[in-house]
């Protein structure tokens, strides 16, 4: 190798250098939301609703999901994040009370009720499903996100809910992290 | 194939062969180290954009937001701190490095003819980097970028005629706020670089219609056998060795520092920060302490004005003045300033070493610094949603602290001190530890030191009760205990409510309470009353240190169940609400109680 192959060679491996020095810092940089977060308790909690007795049977309800939320860098006391549909199922059937995500699993919408009150229907590409968010049509990718519930001890129990969002268009329930 | 496409562009573009024409310039004297300084300025630049570009898909420009945003970057974002940090110290390395292009072009007499053009382009990029300096600082809305800036834009608006418009029109308004940021914004990522890209292209261009200036004696004619050493890659591989090292001192000093400094949110209200412009501000900051207040434009415009004027002029005196002798008194001249630059900035920063009243306001401003970015990171706190600048307002120990430092330490003292440390003429009780249960028991031990009555000697009532009272250590001990118990009285809760609920009336000090303070306090419901009080003047002692009592004595201190026993002047002066909101008396009693994140 000669004085100017080196000093060709040298040129390229250092210059290499320096724009890779910067270019894996902005790679990273760009790519920061793809990093899991430490811990949101919030997202384990359960929500308590309403009280059972508010509740028909068969008749669903909707209720807003309100908790705190961090936004990049903003702390945000008790803002609104969702909303789920309650569904008090027939005595003597278990669950008591069924939850859906209201967030349609198809494209994101808001999911609502359908125009026969039987089931549910979302407006924007006509996804329909039926009482249990069961798929009525091939639009959905899978049933409305069905979520945890738990009934409190008391005499009239409190229905609360564990608040989970998922991957639209999946056809398993991937929860976002 | 290769060759295809590169041909397939060589026709349509011609880019090739100008790039080749590029990378085979000839170096008649050799690769040179003096060659490196543009280039590595250049790399430089680069990496300066390229951040720049990063951060802007971060940065929220806005008073409520942009510290939020830069903290997010700074310490929540992945290797946040590392591209902000190279854009932080890449901005201090292009000042330097431009300062040394100039004299090193300066030195080599390279200004006059053909390169006059050139010349005059280098020292509008210069004016333009000193704007990007100007307008980067205080994009993060901290205090250092804050007061920095209004200092040199009220500057710019002490200039004659002009200069109050010129401010108006810079800062978006007559007070600094979103309009600053925005136009400060726009100047930084969009007007600035626009202007810059065209100045640089110009003045690449002209660089290789001229091409380098060879060293003094160099052959102008090829040697047999042509030119040995070419542009690429005999002098990029110095170019890339420096650019190396520079770059490399660059992660050195982010690394040291762990990413660039954010100061506490910009605060409008604080008394005494100590604005000091970046380091290579320093030497017109200190100069301009030698110009008396109405003078200062002449020292913060006209000598640097006419220094660059005479700097633009070089090429055109060259047509004048013997060249030679010209070339001598611009060198000289170059290191008179370089030198009294150089001087002015030691000495500013040796004053600063020096002085105490500088040290002291650094050091509360560290304090406030460490607190913004403690509260701000903390799980249960974070930037609050109306904005960086409310950080302090829900934060009992820098908001209660500041209020109590307003309005309370004019008369009351904290630990035995008045305002700021000092002392004062104390004619309140020692709010240190209120209504804690060693405050209580203080109290009862000795009602008549400076801490409580001392300073207020008409309020004698607990004075004559300690000469007379019988009570034990022990159950002074018990009492203090129960009376501290008083301060979890809930907002809602009636006299009666506190009675039945358990650990009061079977508490030890309840009986001793009842006897012996009931004499004077009054403690009373609808349904009963525990104490009668009455045999002198005293305050209703129900929720006592709570914070429903406490904000009453700050409403309404005269109040019949409170002080209003107490003649007109001796009384403590009433808050009301639109002095003080609730919030902030609720940030004072927080502040006593110790009830803030540690
Ligand atoms: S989003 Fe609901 S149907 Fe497409």
């Amino acid at each position: 190798m000669n004085r100017r192959d080196f000093h060709r060679l040298g040129t390229w491996a250092l210059g290499g250098l320096v724009k890779l020095a910067v270019a894996v810092p902005a790679v990273a940089f760009l790519l920061n939301p793809l990093r899991k977060k430490d811990g949101t308790p919030a997202a384990e909690a359960f929500e308590a609703l309403v009280p059972l007795s508010e509740l028909k049977v068969g008749e669903p309800r909707s209720f807003g999901i309100v908790r705190d939320q961090v936004d990049a860098w903003v702390k945000y006391p008790r803002e609104p994040v969702g909303s789920v549909w309650l569904i008090r199922q027939p005595e003597g059937v278990e669950p008591r009370v069924v939850a859906l995500n209201a967030e349609c699993p198809h494209l994101g919408c808001a999911v609502g009720r359908s125009a026969d009150g039987e089931g549910f229907y979302c407006p924007c590409h006509s996804s329909a499903f039926d009482a249990e968010g069961k798929p009525m049509n091939r639009i959905p990718p899978r049933p409305m996100d069905a979520l945890e519930v738990e009934l409190s001890q008391d005499a009239d129990p409190i229905v609360s809910v564990k608040f989970e969002r998922f991957r639209p268009l999946a056809t398993e329930k991937i929860p976002l992290a | 194939m290769r060759k295809l496409i590169a041909d397939w562009f060589e026709d349509r573009a011609g880019l090739g062969s100008r790039l080749r024409s590029m990378r085979e310039e000839h170096l008649p004297a050799g690769p040179r180290w003096g060659y490196v300084c543009g280039s590595a300025l250049l790399a430089v630049l680069l990496v300066q954009a390229f951040t720049g570009l990063m951060m802007m898909t971060a940065y929220s420009p806005g008073t409520p937001t942009a510290w939020g945003s830069v903290f997010f970057i700074e310490k929540q974002m992945w290797m946040g701190w590392l591209v902000r940090g190279l854009h932080h110290f890449g901005a201090q390395t292009v000042m330097v490095l431009a300062a040394v292009h100039l004299l090193q072009v300066l030195f080599a007499g390279a200004y006059r003819a053909p390169r006059e053009l050139n010349w005059w382009l280098g020292l509008v990029l210069l004016g333009l980097l000193v704007g990007f300096g100007h307008t980067g600082y205080q994009l993060p809305w901290d205090q250092k970028g804050f007061w920095a800036t209004k200092v040199s834009t009220n500057i710019a608006g002490g200039a004659p005629v002009l200069g109050p418009y010129v401010k108006t029109v810079v800062v978006g308004g007559v007070d600094y706020g979103n309009q600053t940021l925005t136009r400060f914004y726009g100047m930084h990522v969009g007007i600035l670089p626009v202007l810059l890209t065209i100045t640089l292209a110009a003045h690449l261009a002209l660089r290789y219609r001229h091409g380098l200036k060879p060293p003094e004696g160099a052959p102008t004619e090829p040697p047999p056998g042509g030119w040995t050493a070419t542009y690429f890659p005999d002098q990029t591989f110095r170019n890339s060795l420096v650019v190396v090292a520079i770059v490399g001192l660059l992660f050195g000093l982010v690394f040291w520092h762990g990413g660039a400094p954010l100061d506490a949110p910009a605060d409008p209200s604080s008394p005494d920060y100590p604005a000091r412009p970046e380091w290579y501000f320093r030497f017109l900051y200190q100069m301009l302490k030698y110009f008396p207040g109405h003078l200062e434009w002449v020292g913060s415009i006209v000598v640097p004005g006419a220094l660059m004027t005479t700097l633009a002029l070089l090429p055109l005196l060259d047509k004048v003045i013997p060249s030679r002798a010209l070339h001598f008194l611009a060198c000289a001249g170059a290191f008179a300033v370089v030198g009294g630059a150089t001087f002015l900035t030691i000495q500013s920063f040796v004053e600063d070493a020096r002085s105490e009243s500088f040290q002291a306001a650094r050091k509360k401003a560290d304090a406030e610094n460490a607190r913004a970015l403690f509260l701000a990171s903390h799980p249960d706190f974070g930037v609050p949603p109306e904005g960086s600048n409310y950080l302090f307002r829900h934060d009992p120990l820098t908001r209660g602290a500041a209020l109590m430092e307003k309005k309370c330490l004019s008369c009351h003292v904290m630990g035995g001190k008045g305002p700021e440390g000092d002392e004062n003429a104390q004619a309140g009780s020692d709010l240190k530890g209120f209504g804690s249960l060693a405050w209580i028991r203080g109290l009862l031990e000795n009602p008549g030191s400076d801490a409580y009555f001392g300073t207020s000697p008409e309020n004698d009532g607990m004075v004559e009760w300690k000469k007379t009272t019988k009570l034990t250590a022990e159950q002074l001990d018990q009492v203090a205990e129960f009376v501290a118990g008083f301060a979890a009285i809930g907002e809602d809760q009636t006299v009666d409510d506190w009675l039945n609920t358990e650990g009061v009336a079977d508490h030890p000090g309840y009986d001793p309470f009842v006897k012996d303070c009931g004499k004077c306090h009054y403690v009373g419901g609808a349904a009963s009353e525990i104490t009668e009080g009455g045999d002198r003047d005293a305050p209703d002692l129900f929720a006592w240190g709570s914070p429903r009592w406490f904000r009453r004595m700050v409403r309404q201190p005269s109040h019949d169940s409170l002080y209003g026993f107490l003649e007109a002047d001796q009384r403590m002066p009433a808050s009301p609400p639109d002095e003080m909101s609730d919030h902030d008396v609720s940030m004072i009693y927080r502040y006593l109680r110790g009830d803030y994140l540690k």
